[in-house]
């Protein structure tokens, strides 16, 4: 009852003070609603990408002449060797083009058997235009996942009629600007914690029989009431704005609902080390815009140098949006993004021991 | 007059409400409390005055186990604040120094949410809510979001957040710093009704609050309380001195001098002359003026305050 009262005030707090709520729910809701205006599929424009297929197998001809022409945004032109298409590219005829080597349907074929391969592709484009490039890389990465983790049996492999070609701006998209949206509960959460500790509530209410663990459950069960009110909306809203959801709707939750446990534990994390709201504030920015960014909430990580992508790797949030972006767009499994998910579930539990721990040493002091 | 003392805690009067033995907490360098021996009647409304920084509210932290003492030790209602800080938390309630509620609530949800931390349940929360609501004039206005409230009515609020559990002992941490006198009058007025019912320990700078509210009074320095008693023990046996202040014309050299060989202390200024004495007969003062040539205008005999007491404890003024 204490914990409910204590959950229910902290709820109170958030929901009826329009700055926090704007905060929370409306700036990532502008952004979905921005990037959803400006990739909307009336306006998106179709790169000319060439081909060129030194594989020669069934499955590389059936990965350019079924896959890749499905993909609205991809004009695809085959070519026969490399030069004609590097001087195309060069006229500014092709914005980039694609090398399919030796061994590609070798190693896909791999792939669907479970076994491990090592899928190449070799692409060139025109590094001058990043926006272009940067998008074409991630399409075709998806693309190519798609097609390569499916799993079917290999006689059924030229026709590999489920994969989800479709992939528009809003699915691919959608799933960072969420993690975006999630990655604000970290600001959130510290605030939340931060506030009660310099304004005194938290001493008043020590003064209180209530003890630690009523407090730490009281703000967990606000939280998390949070994190559930705004992972609903943000994905009815993306639906909203195009977003096809291939697989499963509550693996999709989940991931983001891990997600959110997450910067819930770092928010307590930065709460209880911080002081007052004017610590905790710069702290959670300078922490999660340079995250946003890594984790590839508004572009795709490959481009990112390599040193840069294992720093990303090592927080969730990247591991989130590939997640995400495999049962959104792919419409993957659990089997298929069972890395990402556990590495998920560990950083949400450790998050939260050690949120738990700062926060009861604060109480404590 | 003396300071009241007690022997270690095990030694549990139950006339005490609250009892503190040899008290003492340091930061860093400083004693913010030093040795601290004090008992507190029960049902008794004890004031801790003194300037800031006397170590006041680091007292009244100690004994509502929100601060370990450095050393020493004390019980509240026999509850040793060392071992038994839970079963105190359920007894006391608490009004601290600043203003603590939550914005965006209702004068009923704070009086609930803490009511229901105490697991009182919710009908007779209710009933209790309504007449501390009526009582302290906010039961209008109980609806509306706090942030809306004035000082005064905050401070209120503040304040019967601390009775909404029926407490045994309440601390009030300076209930109406900051507050214009009109509003701080009020909030006297509201404490008042509780006097007798509860044990109330408060603390505040304000002399006119100490001496209005409180049964006994404990000056408050340093760390260290240097004087206690009731307001009227503190001003008569503490400084055993009376003033006169009189005006009057033909304030001469001839007259200044002859008061000062009659009197201890005189001075003089912008024809006032301020006479103060052991034993000072009103009567006798005005009729020596006259013979000396003095003409008298008005004279009256200076109550002694509260400030008088700790400047002559202090050497400084409690505003300090």
């Amino acid at each position: 009852m204490r914990i409910l009262e204590l959950a229910g005030r902290n709820l109170k707090e958030t929901y009826r003070d329009p700055l926090a709520l704007g905060f929370l729910l409306g700036f990532p809701l502008v952004f979905m609603l921005l990037f959803g205006a400006i990739f909307s599929s009336d306006t998106a424009p179709s790169f000319p990408v060439g081909i060129i297929d030194y594989d020669g197998t069934q499955l590389s001809e059936a990965f350019i002449n079924e896959i890749l022409p499905g993909v609205e945004v991809l004009d695809i032109i085959e070519y026969d060797d490399s030069e004609s298409a590097r001087k195309d590219l060069k006229l500014g005829e092709l914005s980039a083009y694609v090398e399919i080597p030796q061994g590609f349907g070798e190693e896909i074929a791999l792939t669907w058997q479970g076994q491990k391969s090592d899928i190449v592709l070799d692409m060139t484009y025109d590094e001058s235009d990043i926006q272009t490039s940067e998008q074409l890389i991630s399409t075709i990465t998806a693309v190519t996942r798609g097609y390569a983790r499916i799993e079917i049996p290999v006689t059924v492999n030229t026709n590999p009629i489920n994969v989800e070609t479709d992939i528009d701006y809003a699915d691919f998209m959608a799933p960072g600007i969420i993690v975006f949206g999630i990655l604000i509960l970290i600001p959130t959460s510290a605030r939340i914690i931060v506030r009660d500790k310099e304004k005194g509530f938290l001493s008043r209410l020590l003064t209180t029989p209530a003890r630690p663990l009523d407090f730490i459950s009281g703000y967990f069960i606000c939280l998390v009431a949070i994190a559930i009110a705004q992972i609903i909306l943000f994905m009815v809203f993306a639906r909203l704005l195009g977003m096809d959801i291939v697989g499963s709707v509550w693996l999709a939750f989940l991931v983001f609902f891990l997600t959110g446990l997450c910067s819930i534990g770092i928010g307590m994390i930065v709460g209880s080390l911080s002081k007052s709201e004017n610590q905790a504030e710069p702290l959670c920015w300078l922490f999660s815009m340079p995250l946003a960014m890594l984790s590839g909430c508004w572009f795709s990580i490959e481009i990112l140098p390599s040193y840069l992508r294992n720093i990303a790797y090592a927080f969730p949030y990247a591991h989130t949006i590939e997640a995400a972006r495999g049962v959104i767009t792919r419409g993957v499994g659990l089997e298929a993004i069972g890395t990402d998910f556990l590495f998920l579930v560990i950083w949400a539990a450790a998050a939260f021991i050690i949120g738990i721990i700062l926060f009861g040493r604060t109480m404590r002091t | 007059m003396s300071i009241d003392s007690a022997e270690p805690s095990e030694l549990i009067d139950d006339r005490f409400a609250v009892q503190t033995s040899q008290l003492t907490r340091v930061f860093g360098r400083l004693i913010a409390v030093d040795g601290l021996d004090l008992n507190i009647k029960r049902g008794e409304l004890f004031a801790l005055l003194g300037p800031n920084g006397a170590g006041k509210t680091t007292t009244i932290k100690m004994l509502c186990c929100l601060l370990k003492p450095t050393r020493g030790t004390a019980t509240v209602m026999g509850y040793d604040i060392n071992k038994q800080a839970h079963k105190i938390k359920e007894i006391i309630g608490v009004s601290p120094q600043e203003t603590i509620v939550s914005e965006h609530l209702n004068a009923r949800e704070h009086l609930r949410l803490i009511g229901k931390v105490h697991g009182i349940d919710s009908a007779e929360l209710k009933t209790r809510s309504e007449l501390l609501l009526e009582t302290m004039g906010l039961a209008d206005r109980a609806k509306e979001q706090v942030r809306k409230y004035s000082g005064g009515m905050m401070r209120r609020l503040n304040i019967i957040m601390s009775l909404i559990h029926d407490p045994e002992v309440v601390f009030l941490d300076e209930p109406t710093l900051g507050l214009d006198p009109q509003a701080r009058r009020a909030i006297w007025e509201y404490i008042v009704q509780f006097k007798r019912r509860k044990t109330i320990l408060l603390t505040t700078h304000y002399l006119d609050e100490a001496d209005f509210l409180s049964d006994r009074i404990g000056i408050m320095d340093e760390g260290k309380i240097i004087a206690l008693g009731t307001s009227t023990e503190l001003k008569t046996s503490m400084l055993g001195k009376h003033t006169m202040i009189i005006y009057a014309w033909n304030l001469t050299q001839k007259v200044i001098t002859e008061m000062k060989n009659r009197y201890d202390e005189v001075i003089v200024h912008d024809g006032t002359i301020e006479i103060t004495a052991k034993e000072l007969d009103f009567k006798e003062v005005v009729d020596r003026l006259h013979t000396a040539g003095a003409t008298v205008r008005s004279a009256y005999v200076k109550e002694p305050t509260l400030d008088d007491v700790f400047l002559q404890l202090t050497g400084k003024e409690i505003r300090e």
